[in-house]
């Protein structure tokens, strides 16, 4: 009995099978790619009009974590974009002016950002926004981020 | 063994009144008989009972071994009698005989994973034992067969319960887990509970075993739940560093940790302070002002970076950009510095009583109304009392 733990005890009870969509967040809505479309456009507007501070401050409100995956990369794109447009010297100061959901938020996309192909492109930049968060908050957000059962 | 609390140098604030080093593993659940004269701590698979006199280093009593795997909870009732739980998925109820020694009694839980938790209903007549085999075994003793009986509540728990807490009034028993719930259970026991003490109560009105009563939905791992019973409030630590405060109106207060660690577990010092602690090693005060919980203080908390003494010259450590950054992995870069430029082994001091995550708060005296003196246990083998 060396390996009991590794017995599956499951295999002899087939009704107490717990699925990993039982433990998602209960969401009440889905979001649609087209209901987040006029958020994204917003998104890039503002980007392209050199506002990233705001565009940030948007990008981190509400963002769609009931969204299917086809959606929530469409918005990690444009969120990628925004933050890759940012100059180093400026990222200290959009940072502190999120709010503590905003900066839980933030980190939540770096982190998506680095383990995608898309965002490895631009990993420099996302280490500088790492680098910034974590010295203005600590290591808060980045407890949030691990314990946090929403993803984006 | 036995240190003097003086010897810490971050008892600046003289909150901390004794520290036992008791284990060298673990201790993940401890408990104190009603008159504080008695102290049981979990230890591997066994139960050690202590005998607590003041300050001092307390006195081996007696040894529990029944368990064959580790114990993960033990709660003593106001009679006097233990109860510990294990991952060898069973609990036994430990009855004191006059002789010092005491007598086990097997309780089968029937569930298939490992039991968590347990805790004592506050007349001492049934508890309740949380597992991972997501259910909750409520049990009492049956007179007619000689044997304690064990109930189940098994819906909608869809994961390891962590913690639970009964309610003064020995009905309401409330439990959190790693699915992101916190959730109120009836534990109303037939035969054994009046149905007189639930009158009036803002909870609802009809309170059948098992029934769910309310539950709130936070999201991350639930680690410890308190309730006031007076003010009819329930308060949850979690796994991001979260305080929160409900009530039977579904309002919801939350705060969260100053320095982002989780939180295991919490006490509440009076109807308006909850300590809570965790994983940054000290306990830290929240207060409740004109309706809103804020951070009060931290406790037994070390200023970081001690005397230039014996962290060497200042401008020899770090640019620029650490200096900016002063509380984040400072601290290591430091030490590994420290040990190649001089040779030294650690430059670390002991920061606080607690070198390893504190997992469980009890109160351990009261004056008035407010707990004066709280104890805790931790994953270094520790049990400290502390002054609130």
């Amino acid at each position: 009995m060396t390996d009991w733990r590794r017995i599956d005890i499951d295999a002899f009870d087939p009704e107490s099978r717990l699925k990993t969509e039982d433990l998602l967040p209960p969401y009440t809505t889905q979001v649609t790619l087209a209901e987040l479309q006029p958020k994204i456009t917003q998104l890039r507007n503002l980007s392209t009009s050199g506002d990233i501070s705001a565009a940030v401050q948007l990008a981190m409100q509400d963002p769609p974590y009931s969204a299917d995956g086809a959606t929530k990369a469409a918005y990690f794109q444009a969120v990628l974009d925004t933050l890759s447009q940012v100059r180093q010297a400026d990222i200290a100061n959009i940072v502190k002016q999120l709010s503590l959901d905003q900066e839980a938020v933030l980190v939540k996309y770096l982190y998506k950002g680095m383990s995608v192909p898309e965002g490895q492109r631009q990993g420099g930049i996302l280490l500088a926004w790492f680098e910034k968060l974590t010295q203005a908050s600590g290591i808060a957000p980045i407890t949030h981020y691990l314990s946090d059962r929403r993803t984006v | 063994m036995s240190y003097a609390a003086a010897k810490f140098p971050s008892n600046a604030d003289k909150s901390v009144l004794s520290v036992f080093k008791l284990i060298k593993g673990p201790i993940y659940s401890h408990c104190y008989n009603a008159d504080r004269s008695l102290l049981a701590i979990t230890s591997d698979n066994k139960c050690l009972v202590f005998q607590l006199s003041g300050t001092k280093q307390p006195r081996m009593f007696a040894t529990l071994e029944n368990h064959d795997k580790v114990v993960t909870a033990v709660d003593m009732s106001i009679h006097g009698r233990i109860v510990t739980c294990s991952q060898d998925r069973n609990a036994y109820v430990w009855e004191p005989l006059s002789d010092g020694t005491y007598k086990p009694t097997l309780v089968l839980l029937r569930i298939n994973r490992a039991a968590t938790c347990v805790k004592w209903a506050p007349n001492g007549y049934k508890f309740a034992v949380g597992s991972s085999a997501r259910i909750i075994a409520v049990c009492y003793y049956e007179h007619d067969n000689n044997w304690w009986v064990s109930k189940h509540i098994k819906k909608p728990i869809k994961s390891t319960v962590n913690c639970l807490e009964w309610h003064s009034n020995g009905v309401l028993l409330a439990c959190g887990g790693t699915d992101g719930f916190v959730r109120v259970f009836s534990g109303f026991v037939k035969g054994l509970d009046s149905k007189d003490i639930m009158a009036n109560s803002p909870w609802g009105t009809k309170f059948p075993f098992g029934s769910l009563i309310r539950e709130y939905y936070h999201g991350d791992y639930i680690h410890a739940v308190e309730w006031r019973s007076n003010l009819e409030k329930l308060a949850f630590v979690t796994h991001n560093g979260t305080l929160g405060i409900v009530d039977h109106q579904d309002h919801l207060q939350e705060v969260n940790s100053p320095d982002g660690l989780p939180f295991r577990a919490l006490v509440w010092i009076n109807d308006h302070e909850i300590l809570c602690a965790g994983y940054s090693c000290h306990p830290v005060l929240f207060a409740e002002s004109s309706q809103q919980w804020k951070f009060a203080k931290n406790l037994d908390k070390a200023a970081r970076s001690s005397s230039p003494a014996t962290t060497g010259q200042p401008g020899a450590t770090g640019d620029a950009e650490e200096e900016e950054n002063p509380t984040f992995g400072i601290s290591a870069l430091r030490k590994f510095k420290e040990l190649d430029l001089k040779g030294k082994v650690s430059t670390e001091q002991q920061e606080s009583a607690h070198d390893n995550a504190i997992v469980q708060l009890l109160p351990f005296a009261e004056s008035n109304g407010q707990v004066v003196q709280v104890s805790s246990c931790g994953l270094d083998g520790k049990v400290v009392l502390y002054n609130v």
